[in-house]
């Protein structure tokens, strides 16, 4: 006798049996409401999705991570395939730049400003904003007697060379040299390690490449833009590069065109392949025209749930409706059952339905409990996938056991195509167990061997020609978008350059030589170069003015020079100099390096500094900048970690929180310890088996795997709640049937996916295929053969 | 007398007095009697009018041109000094220090704008020079011209040029470096000989 919750449906079906027509108009109102819905929902791309908003600034150090040098450019390398020749490099780079611009690839740069802006002369009229202790001592050394004469002297002997027409000016500002020591201090501006600057142009070490970087305002997630950027640049690069030189992209937009063509392709083959394998299931096991309606059922819901997410949130993650196939896949489960109970017949359609509502509530109510931990990830693609799922359930659940039983008709004498699938209870029970403990025991040791992965580049599509010109860009310009950085953070200008110079202070010394990008020491704060003049001018008010313009003007004199030549100069050593200001900068030819390294939002200012991305030096630095608020370090390779971390706190705790509330609900359904036990069957084998042919085969687990896991558990507990709730007497075979066929079309929709090239969807593939194609077997076979044991 | 000559320079005049059609054939001219030469070398004597100096500044040296890209530019007095030019190439040196370092070319900005002057006037490249020069025909015979920057980077530092060539027209005889400030520069070239066979060490 049903309980009388169960009861709700059997009385719901008599009396809508009388009110058919209602029904149907209802159900259609609402899935085309929910298509409404759906359709003017918000697609939402971006990796946002994808980043805990859990305060724990994984996503801020995503967010950061964007604004690194060349993040977000196009970074282009034209490699000439013959001997050095940097004239014929240098024209075709130009030939190329006109062509992209001229394709509206956006603002294109082969080299730095011009810098006849007259860098040198801006770096000697600024220099006492910049010099330091360490500096006054070198200028101390440069302007003694003897040195002053043998500096002199090479200044005169420049202006007899043909090239003194040129310099002339610079040397009557600074006939010392003195400006060599603001020269110096560019060496903290090596953004691209093995590059040296050849008539203008980045050029490589090897003199055979040259590097065009193109700044787009179209943006990285955005497939479609993407599209269209990388065809100019490509016909930009068809048009122009001559032959015996070749042109390599790198760039965001590439990668997310690779995953969007990629993930195209893979529905194409997967939605062909799950498509005809479906019908072939059907075919097989349902034969009926009854079946349209179960085959119905999962896009109904889709759209149901899609449609409630628009409504309640505006936005779907791409991910979410990625996502919705793998809905399809379980929404048949519960219609499946009430198909096969329904063409069975043998009794009140009514009286059916209110006996399948239990299995089917109970294995509803596993998976929503499933799903609904879910919701606590630090993930919002998480969140919204679980309450996706949920919906989901919701509507299949209702839909299957409200709708659908009006619907299916009973099979003439309640025979059912391909006859009884009760293996189970055929096969000698010993053996089954015997082979069923070797495989778990197999698995549990292998399942041990997975690893996970937090890198989001593990799930993300790098075709072997990205991987190509990525290691490729490392190698010819080395490793110019790897470094960690630091970012200086205030909410003017002035305050984050303040804190800059804090941080070049503390860890100047500790990186190596080369190896760190600064604009500390050619932008300090207004503050710092204050203190700098000050203790410039204490250093030229000590005498030491006058009895350089003395030694000046005897040298000067016995070369020939008139007794005010160097007045210009002279003046500088003591009267104020202009400030050194990041206008100054960019006009003397930095701009595009300034620029990179200050990024200025309403508010918030930050600047960048870069140091090498090793965890020997980030973890020494992260300890010793804690006690510099304002200062942030980003690493990569940490950001990786953390975002393994993230992956394996929350499964951990999913697993945890998921496997005790399955349980307490398997308990206060089924109450009798060896039931229970049954009821879990299918579940644990198919997630020991899931791991262990994970660990066999090398596979890591991943962030996408998690949200496979969740719904192998749901679909692995329904199957054992359909098998037990027969063993009471209150189901009867159509239970192996429907776990069978709504197995076959689970494995068939979704198993599929493990033959995607693309690693997001191979791995809900792989883990369902493995999961879910475990506790198949386990539910007909295991379970059969453990009863047997127990009622001998 | 530099009052005299840079009158006499006016742009303007000189244009009237010189129609483009003239003009054209002057520079093919130039250029057919230039393309003939293959090697060229010669003694310069350079007088460097600065205001920075109480007086003019004289030095002198030798030059050698091996077309197509093969310089030698050496300062011999009052300092000995130097460089060549090879392709993209060079090297300079200093006898009072005793170095001698490599360059390229291409690396060294101010280097470049005087290697591409030295070899536009030594092989009378006047397509180089009227890109980067508006020219004005001072004389006709022997040729007589004004070149002044069309870029600004130049224009920055260099007023204009004047250059003399030789009664055959094969090589410069003089150039005159004018500067914003009204300093200039004059070189003359001495003993110019013409296809005579260089020595491959000198570059």
């Amino acid at each position: 006798m049903p309980a009388p919750c169960f009861t709700v449906f059997e009385r719901l079906y008599r009396y809508l049996s009388r009110h058919r027509k209602p029904l149907y108009a209802v159900t259609l109102l609402v899935i085309g409401l929910a298509c409404f819905a759906a359709s003017r929902a918000t697609i939402q791309e971006d990796i946002v999705a994808m980043l805990p908003d859990d305060g724990s600034n994984v996503d801020l150090d995503f967010r950061l991570m964007q604004l690194a040098p060349f993040t977000r450019n196009i970074v282009i390398t034209l490699k000439s395939e013959g001997a050095e020749d940097t004239a014929k490099l240098t024209a075709a780079t130009d030939r190329l730049a006109q062509a992209l611009t001229d394709a509206g690839a956006g603002k294109v740069t082969t080299g730095p400003a011009d810098m006849s802006g007259g860098l040198f002369g801006w770096l000697g009229t600024r220099l006492p904003n910049l010099v330091t202790s360490e500096d006054l001592t070198k200028l101390e050394a440069a302007s003694t007697g003897p040195e002053v004469q043998s500096r002199l002297r090479q200044s005169y002997e420049r202006l007899l060379s043909p090239e003194g027409w040129a310099i002339k000016g610079s040397i009557q500002d600074d006939p010392l040299s003195f400006s060599a020591l603001g020269l110096e201090k560019m060496r903290f501006l090596n953004l691209i390690p093995n590059m040296r600057l050849v008539d203008n142009h980045f050029i490589s070490e090897d003199g055979k490449s040259a590097l065009i970087v193109v700044e787009s305002s179209a943006a990285m997630t955005d497939s479609a833009a993407s599209r269209d950027l990388m065809a100019r640049i490509d016909r930009a690069v068809a048009a122009s590069v001559p032959a015996g030189m070749s042109a390599s992209v790198v760039s965001g937009h590439r990668y997310t065109l690779a995953n969007s063509e990629t993930i195209k392709r893979d529905l194409w083959v997967v939605l062909t392949l799950s498509g005809v394998a479906i019908l072939a299931i059907y075919l097989i096991f349902l034969r009926s025209l009854s079946a349209f309606w179960v085959f119905l059922i999962p896009s109904s819901i889709l759209m149901i749930a899609s449609g409630a997410i628009a409504a309640s949130q505006g936005n779907i993650f791409a991910v979410t409706l990625g996502f919705g196939g793998v809905l399809l896949g379980m929404a048949d489960e519960y219609a499946m059952l009430i198909y096969f109970y329904c063409r069975q017949g043998g009794k009140d359609p009514a009286t059916i339905t209110g006996e399948v509502a239990r299995p089917v509530l109970f294995g509803a109510a596993a998976t929503m409990i499933s799903f609904a931990v879910m919701l606590m990830s630090s993930l919002p693609g998480q969140r919204q996938l679980a309450l996706y799922s949920m919906i989901g359930i919701v509507a299949a659940v209702l839909i299957s056991l409200i709708v659908l039983p009006h619907l299916v008709k009973p099979a003439p004498e309640g025979k059912l195509p391909v006859g009884t699938l009760d293996l189970g209870w055929q096969l000698p029970h010993r053996a089954v167990l015997g082979v069923w403990l070797v495989i778990l025991g197999l698995c549990s040791w292998q399942a041990t061997k997975v690893r996970f992965n937090g890198d989001l580049r593990a799930v993300s599509m790098v075709t072997p020609e990205l991987l190509q010109a990525e290691e490729e860009l490392t190698r010819t310009w080395g490793d110019m978008r790897g470094k960690a950085l630091i970012f200086s953070q205030g909410k003017d200008l002035e305050s984050a350059l303040r804190l800059n110079d804090r941080l070049f202070a503390r860890i100047s010394d500790r990186v190596p030589a080369g190896e760190l990008v600064s604009l500390a020491p050619l932008l300090p704060s207004e503050q710092k170069q204050k203190e700098n003049r000050e203790r410039w001018t204490a250093f030229w008010s000590d005498g030491r003015a006058q009895r350089l313009a003395g030694d000046l003007s005897r040298e000067g004199d016995a070369l020939g020079f008139s007794g005010d030549a160097f007045a210009p100069f002279l003046s500088t050593l003591t009267a104020p100099p202009p400030a050194a200001s990041i206008e100054g900068l960019k006009e003397a030819g930095l701009a595009e390096l300034v620029d990179s390294l200050i990024v200025q939002s309403p508010g918030v200012v930050r600047v960048l500094t870069l140091v090498p991305d090793t965890p020997q030096l980030v973890a020494a630095l992260s300890e010793e900048l804690k006690s510099l608020p304002g200062v942030r370090l980003v690493s990569q390779t940490r950001f990786g970690d953390s975002m393994g971390d993230a992956i394996i706190r929350d499964f951990s705790r999913y697993m945890t929180i998921t496997s005790l509330l399955v349980l307490v609900l398997v308990v206060a359904l089924f109450r009798k310890p060896s039931r229970i036990m049954l009821v879990l069957v299918p579940v644990a084998t198919g997630l020991i088996c899931m791991f262990g042919i994970m660990g066999m085969l090398g596979l890591e687990f991943n962030i996408f795997n998690i949200a496979a896991t969740i719904l192998v558990i749901g679909i692995c507990v329904d199957y054992g709640i359909f098998m037990v709730c027969r063993l009471t007497g209150e189901s009867d075979p159509a239970a192996s049937r429907s776990v069978l066929v709504s197995g076959l079309t689970t494995l068939a929709g979704l198993g599929a996916l493990a033959l995607a090239r693309h690693p997001s969807m191979q791995s809900i593939g792989v883990t369902v295929l493995l999961g879910v194609g475990a506790g198949i077997p386990a539910a007909l076979l295991v379970i059969p053969a453990l009863c047997k044991r127990e009622i001998k | 007398m530099i009052a005299c000559v840079l009158l006499a320079a006016a742009p303007g005049a000189a244009s009237a007095e010189t129609p483009a059609a003239n003009q054209a054939a002057l520079f093919s001219s130039l250029e057919r009697s230039a393309g003939g030469v293959t090697t060229l070398s010669s003694d310069f004597v350079q007088e460097k009018h600065l205001s920075m100096f109480k007086t003019v500044m004289s030095s002198k040296g030798r030059f050698y041109f091996g077309k197509p890209d093969r310089l030698r530019w050496e300062l011999t007095a009052p300092v000995a000094s130097g460089f060549v030019l090879k392709g993209e190439k060079g090297r300079r040196w200093h006898q009072r220090t005793g170095r001698s370092e490599n360059f390229q070319i291409s690396q060294e900005p101010v280097m470049k704008l005087v290697s591409d002057q030295l070899f536009a006037w030594a092989r009378a490249d006047f397509t180089w020079l009227k890109r980067e020069y508006r020219i004005t025909v001072l004389d006709e015979a022997p040729a007589a011209l004004r070149l002044e920057p069309r870029s600004g980077a130049t224009a920055g530092f260099l007023n204009h040029l004047l250059i003399s060539f030789s009664a055959d027209g094969r090589y410069v005889k003089s150039v005159e470096v004018h500067e914003k400030d009204g300093d200039f520069t004059r070189i003359k070239f001495l003993n110019t000989q013409v296809n005579k066979p260089l020595q491959a060490e000198l570059f």
